[in-house]
């Protein structure tokens, strides 16, 4: 699960003498946030975001509601005056997890990724730890969730698979809510079927319960202490 | 009192899901009691079951799709493309006699020989992708029916509402980019049923945005989030759309009774609907509408929610 293999190798990149308005408009054009900047070795030397160029701006006015002397003098300001000039890199052997951690840690909405040497290899946004999130939850197959409580001992994962592999379905993930009430944990299957009346049935003959869908949460913010 | 067909034919029932499934042949025998023991069977028009012209299901499925249907059903298969669609040497048969049905019963409406109908068919069709067969469906029957109106009887406009507890996620597909075809469905939130699609926000494609809308129901809703949400949300859309012909995805399976869903929703409930659907057809189409059951497998209760549903098409 490597930085790697899910990161934007084709980085839109931009030079630090290119001005503010050459970096607004490869932003809109690209559709992107973040521009890292890089020098002549594509070495990075730092990254512009929407919200640097944002706050450059007086009032956050649009360059066409500017007057002209404000617009000529916005237009002298290069990426170097607004760029961070040591933005918090990920390497590529970084994993998916370290990313995640981080991401939360440092508040930002993407790492640019760089080697040892400190040549720009890609970039990793939230954007793209979502769609790998999307992905493993496997929402993207047909299937339908079952939310089910369970004592928290060694062995009722492998009950409630095989339980349901014997039904002859298959699972398009498995999700164990971590933060559920003391001694117990849920756990919600994504079943690639229409047909779960059947096995729903069967573990709830089998001792388990239900949860009732409008209950069901993954994750809930930490109680204040 | 309307002159409402009834398209039923005990070759639907040839399609064998095996043991242990739901959408099974008795479900036909359980509405057809249902509507016989109302008293209703007389003074419906029973409409039999014809084959289909290829022509017409390669308007809505890819060719290379129908052939491999066709094949694997033949070498004996009892699963195609996933494990939910079981299946018998009967079953491409039976698609194609669903989809021919149909297709004749939309025929004898145009013609004027009936008002509206009812199209007890099986295999169902609303999941079926233009290349994939997926929750118990193969040909998507309504969207051909659609393509067929417009095609074959130059109808501009057709509106599909789909009331199965389900997304249709095929309909939609098939028409998501296409301003011609409104597609409505409420269902459901896939977040907690099946396919996992029919989001609010999916709204249609290129020029079809606008013209699909998904009314998403959270479990342990019934009656009153239908009512609100179908009052909110499908007609102001038909008001705009003005829909020449109606088709109708009719499911039960949202029934408090039935298994394969959270939603609670009464008899009386599913009356409603189909109350304010005839509403929305004599406002816009002229009445016509042809509803084409999809799911609903609550046998206990198939019998007199298919009675409520032709006495109100015969009421007109």
């Amino acid at each position: 699960m490597f930085v790697s293999r899910s990161m934007v190798s084709r980085v839109i990149t931009i030079d630090k003498d290119a001005t503010i308005f050459e970096a607004q408009e490869k932003m809109a054009a690209k559709k992107v946030r973040h521009l890292p900047v890089v020098d002549a070795d594509n070495r990075l030397i730092g990254i512009v975001t929407d919200r640097d160029i944002r706050s450059a701006m007086p009032y956050s006015l649009f360059k066409e509601a500017c007057k002209p002397e404000e617009q000529e003098k916005l237009a002298r300001i290069k990426v170097a005056a607004i760029m961070s000039r040591n933005p918090k890199t990920i390497s590529p052997m970084h994993t998916i997890q370290d990313a995640l951690l981080m991401i939360k840690e440092e508040q930002v909405g993407a790492f640019p990724v760089v080697d040892d040497d400190g040549k720009l290899k890609g970039i990793l946004s939230v954007r793209d730890l979502l769609r790998a999130f999307i992905n493993v939850l496997g929402i993207g197959q047909p299937g339908t969730l079952v939310g089910i409580e369970v004592e928290e001992k060694v062995g009722q994962l492998k009950n409630i698979v095989d339980a349901i592999t014997e039904e002859n379905i298959s699972f398009g993930s498995v999700l164990v809510a971590q933060t559920w009430e003391t001694g117990n944990r849920a756990v919600f299957p994504y079943l690639l079927t229409n047909n779960v009346a059947k096995v729903k049935k069967k573990l709830t003959g089998m001792g388990y319960k239900m949860i009732d869908p409008m209950n069901w949460y993954l994750d809930k913010l930490p109680e204040k202490p | 009192m309307k002159n409402t067909g009834y398209l039923h034919d005990v070759r639907y029932m040839l399609h064998d899901t095996g043991p242990y499934h739901p959408e099974i042949a008795d479900r036909l025998t359980a509405m057809y009691n249902g509507i016989k023991d109302a008293g209703l069977l007389d003074q419906l028009t029973l409409i039999p079951a014809v084959r289909a012209d290829l022509k017409w299901v390669e308007t809505v499925h890819d060719p290379k799709y129908i052939r491999r249907f066709g094949d694997i059903c033949m070498t004996g298969n009892r699963t195609f493309d996933y494990p939910d669609n079981q299946m018998c040497a009967d079953t491409y048969e039976t698609a194609l006699l669903a989809v021919g049905g149909i297709l004749d019963t939309v025929r004898r409406m145009i013609a004027g020989e009936i008002d509206n109908a009812f199209c007890a068919v099986r295999p169902p069709g609303h999941h079926a992708e233009r290349d994939q067969a997926m929750g118990f469906c193969y040909f998507n029957n309504i969207a051909i029916a659609a393509r067929y109106l417009q095609m074959e009887h130059g109808i501009q406009r057709v509106g599909i509402i789909d009331f199965d507890v389900h997304h249709g996620n095929g309909t939609q597909h098939t028409f998501e980019n296409d301003p011609t075809v409104f597609y409505y469905s409420i269902h459901q939130h896939p977040s907690f049923a099946y396919p996992g699609t029919g989001r609010e926000f999916e709204a249609g494609t290129a020029d079809g945005q606008g013209f699909t809308k998904n009314s998403p129901v959270l479990p342990g809703q019934g009656d009153d989030s239908y009512r609100k949400l179908i009052e909110r949300d499908l007609f102001p859309a038909f008001d705009r759309f003005r829909p020449e012909v109606l088709l109708v995805s009719a499911g039960f399976d949202g029934h408090y009774d039935d298994d394969m869903s959270d939603i609670n929703l009464s008899t009386e409930g599913y009356s409603w609907i189909m109350q304010t659907i005839m509403k929305l057809g004599n406002q816009y189409a002229a009445g016509r509408i042809i509803s084409v059951l999809e799911g609903g497998y609550c046998l206990e209760r198939l019998g007199e929610l298919a009675a409520n549903h032709v006495r109100i098409l015969l009421n007109g």
